[in-house]
């Protein structure tokens, strides 16, 4: 090919590029809606960029000392964090829950990620993620309390939580957890066929933030090892190492799981029943 | 990269170090977080975990019971009440019963020796 003909193709690749991106945006093919989570080359994209962004900027972060923060830490966590995050143990609020991108589980970013970045993202925040800025709210030493009580979370059983929780109590007294069951009977109280709808449960995962603690075949996003992955969980002999695997024990665990062992780390998310059914038809599908 | 984004904590410091004695596969350097791999990898089977657990590398460890231990060194908790640590896994792996009263996990009568070693061995399942 001559010169000038590469350069033709060239131009042309790149307007029927900038054409087809274009029609992309105009024709709204992408979903926007926070019930779809993203496709999987975009979630990686997206997860890529934000690590190396992150990664870049907190590089050179000259850390104070860390000792004595957590107790502090853990007051202004659940102020200004619980909601959205929840804490080992505890779910996050029912609106948090239909996020997209899911809030994180800090207990896994505390093992994964340096506390130079977690005080980056308190103080900056993530843009369309819903994570907030708090460099203007909250005073500098107060985020590297925030910090450093979630760099702890990395050893912190929920057991243990609760009694630090307990002892250092915040200016609105203990948080109820697992308040969401509230809105048990408001929502979606149709009936449902006992079998359950395993493309429904699919769905499901994302909305009850399983995706965030589990690692789950075929399903984007699902990449956090905080509890056990549920790959073949349809052969699995016991649920939480306690309830043989039954429907009915599974729908009881994916509603009440604090109700079966009070010390798991897995919240009460205030699954319906009709969505317990449906998220155990998909698990059951995971040979 | 000028550091790796991944940077670990303390405590997973010892899987690293897991990892590297793996890559040089001699049994003398895969003493770890108090442990031997190799000798861990033996006891896993001599204690029938492969009944209930699917350990890649243990031979017949294809159990369905509990679930799989590859990729245990990543996972946040242990039997979803404990934190992840090489101390705490040999903890559990000796007394599940004391931990958790209602585990399926039976106290199989494991040394703390011997937990140190098996614990050395899962860490190498990333």
């Amino acid at each position: 090919m001559s010169r000038r003909g590469a350069i033709r193709l060239l131009v042309v690749l790149t307007l029927a590029g900038t054409l087809a991106g274009a029609a992309v945006v105009y024709f709204g093919v992408y979903n926007v809606a926070a019930t779809e989570q993203h496709t999987a080359p975009v979630y990686w994209l997206l997860n890529a960029a934000l690590k190396r962004s992150v990664a870049q900027r907190a590089e050179n972060i000259d850390v104070p000392p860390l000792d004595g923060r957590i107790e502090n830490g853990l007051v202004l966590y659940r102020e200004h964090c619980l909601n959205c995050h929840g804490a080992p143990g505890v779910p996050p609020n029912a609106f948090a829950l239909g996020m997209t991108p899911l809030p994180a589980n800090l207990a896994h970013t505390a093992r994964t990620w340096d506390v130079r970045d977690i005080y980056w993202v308190v103080r900056y925040g993530i843009k369309m993620t819903g994570m907030p800025a708090w460099e203007f709210r909250v005073p500098d030493e107060q985020i590297w309390d925030i910090a450093a009580f979630v760099a702890a979370l990395a050893h912190l059983t929920p057991r243990e939580y609760e009694a630090l929780a307990a002892r250092v109590g915040t200016r609105e007294g203990p948080l109820k957890p697992a308040e969401t069951q509230a809105r048990e009977d408001a929502v979606t109280p149709t009936p449902h066929p006992a079998e359950g709808d395993a493309g429904r449960g699919k769905k499901a995962l994302q909305q009850y933030a399983c995706v965030s603690c589990h690692e789950i075949p075929g399903v984007v996003g699902a990449i956090h090892p905080v509890g056990p992955p549920l790959a073949g969980m349809a052969r699995r002999g016991f649920i939480g190492g306690v309830l043989p695997n039954t429907r009915a024990n599974m729908v009881r665990w994916l509603r009440d799981p604090k109700a079966v062992d009070p010390d798991t780390a897995m919240p009460n998310l205030g699954v319906t029943e009709r969505d317990a059914h449906d998220l155990a038809a998909f698990l059951e599908t995971l040979r | 990269m000028s550091r790796p984004f991944l940077r670990p904590r303390c405590c997973v410091a010892p899987f690293a170090l897991c990892l590297l004695a793996a890559g040089c596969g001699s049994a003398s350097e895969t003493h770890t977080a108090g442990g031997d791999a190799e000798r861990g990898r033996e006891l896993l089977w001599q204690f029938g975990c492969g009944t209930c657990h699917r350990i890649e590398g243990v031979v017949g460890a294809v159990g369905e019971v509990g679930p799989p231990l590859d990729g245990l060194a990543r996972r946040v908790y242990i039997a979803g009440v404990l934190t992840n640590t090489p101390e705490n896994l040999a903890r559990w792996i000796r007394m599940p019963q004391d931990i958790a009263p209602k585990t399926a996990m039976p106290d199989l009568g494991v040394t703390e020796e011997q937990a140190r070693d098996m614990a050395a061995f899962l860490y190498l399942r990333r």
